[in-house]
């Protein structure tokens, strides 16, 4: 894949990527860096889509990546975190519970994360999940008890 | 605390993923034909399926052409290069004194999955991603702008025409990073901290032209690093 088909591909399905971005980082910003990040990754790594059975579906897993690497960062910097204004960018009507749920995957373990996001964001079902991470119907249904399990664990140590 | 995870945050019976490959022409027949037939009947779906049409995107960066003028500026941005280390130059507002060299501006550097806290003349990588913070001891309208080896300014931070204001603090992280272009040399950065947020293409013109004019109110930070 070329420069041109990258930026053609941009252009036809970058919104994809963009929107999954918003409701994951919850902001604007965060969000058009994560476009520009997810295209340049197929810059530097033009054989990606090749096995793809799904351009969308390797858009989704590429940007669920980039942003979970992100909410995860930003954990890490948490002194950083506290100090950036609040995400004021407007959205569908579960802005807050989103955010709640964002909070959450940062302190996940990143596949359980994936899976959650796949889930519970996109209303995936488990079939569906399976098929885009390349696992067992089982294995999601695992991954989302361990989501769960974690999720519990939070609310004892608050 | 309410388990957030206790129900699903998507609104439609078909999946995101489902809508969204559907609407990119990349289902088969047999299962777009299932999709069109549950829309037609779905007001839910249908509502979903609205939200996810194409919207107006910038340009991708990393493939920018290289620009026209470089002539002209590329001998302005060798004699703004020269000061490798880091300037701070102040002008105070009209009737207010200078309060002193609070301000800096940070850039960390993401080269492969190496992130590092990099200063005045530092040599990065064509593909490393920089993303900037700021110091400054009250709230402030920041912007960072840059002109390149070719002499092609432009403004890194924010995306909008107008600094965006930044709350006082040590390193708060701005938050737009970029990946850096192909164009090897010395760039040098400016970082504008000022009492209002001022226009920022005019100041980046400016740079093009070979200096920069400091408006009323701002502190600016200058240096560069090199890409090689």
């Amino acid at each position: 894949m070329d420069g041109a088909a990258i930026e053609r591909l941009y252009r036809s399905h970058g919104h994809v990527v963009l929107r999954r971005a918003r409701s994951l980082l919850g902001s604007e910003h965060d969000a058009q860096e994560a476009l520009q990040e997810v295209f340049a990754s197929l810059l530097r790594e033009p054989s990606a889509l090749r096995e793809a059975r799904s351009i969308v579906g390797w858009l989704y897993q590429a940007t669920t990546h980039y942003c979970l690497n992100q909410l995860r960062n930003r954990r890490t910097g948490l002194r950083l975190l506290e100090q950036r204004p609040a995400a004021p960018e407007a959205g569908p009507g579960n802005q807050e519970a989103l955010a709640e749920v964002r909070k959450l995957l940062a302190q996940m373990p990143p596949d359980a994360a994936a899976a959650v996001v796949c889930h519970h964001l996109d209303g995936m079902t488990h079939d569906e999940v399976a098929e885009l991470l390349g696992c067992s119907r089982r294995q999601v249904g695992y991954l989302l008890e361990r989501a769960e399990a974690s999720v519990l664990r939070m609310e004892q140590s608050a | 605390m309410k388990n957030p995870l206790a129900q699903s945050l998507w609104p439609a019976c078909l999946s995101a993923l489902q809508l969204d490959r559907y609407l990119l022409g990349e289902l088969s027949g047999a299962a777009a034909e299932e999709v069109r037939a549950h829309l037609d009947g779905c007001a839910r779906c249908k509502a979903a399926a609205s939200t996810m049409r194409p919207e107006p995107l910038p340009r991708l960066r990393l493939l920018r052409a290289p620009r026209p003028r470089w002539h002209r500026a590329a001998a302005a941005a060798a004699g703004l290069a020269a000061a490798a280390s880091l300037v701070i130059v102040l002008r105070p507002a009209p009737g207010e004194r200078p309060k002193g060299n609070g301000i800096a501006l940070t850039m960390y550097v993401k080269h492969g999955s190496e992130v590092r806290r990099a200063g005045p003349g530092e040599t990065v990588a064509p593909g490393d991603s920089v993303r900037f913070a700021a110091t400054t001891p009250a709230a402030a309208y920041v912007a960072v702008l840059s002109i390149d080896p070719r002499g092609h300014g432009s403004v890194y931070y924010p995306l909008g025409p107008r600094a965006e204001s930044v709350p006082a603090g040590a390193d708060v992280p701005l938050p737009l990073g970029t990946r850096l272009d192909a164009t090897v040399g010395e760039e040098k950065i400016v970082g504008l901290f000022c009492a209002s947020p001022v226009e920022l293409d005019p100041l980046r013109a400016r740079l093009e032209q070979g200096g920069i004019e400091i408006p009323d109110g701002c502190q600016v930070t200058q240096w560069s690093f090199v890409k090689r």
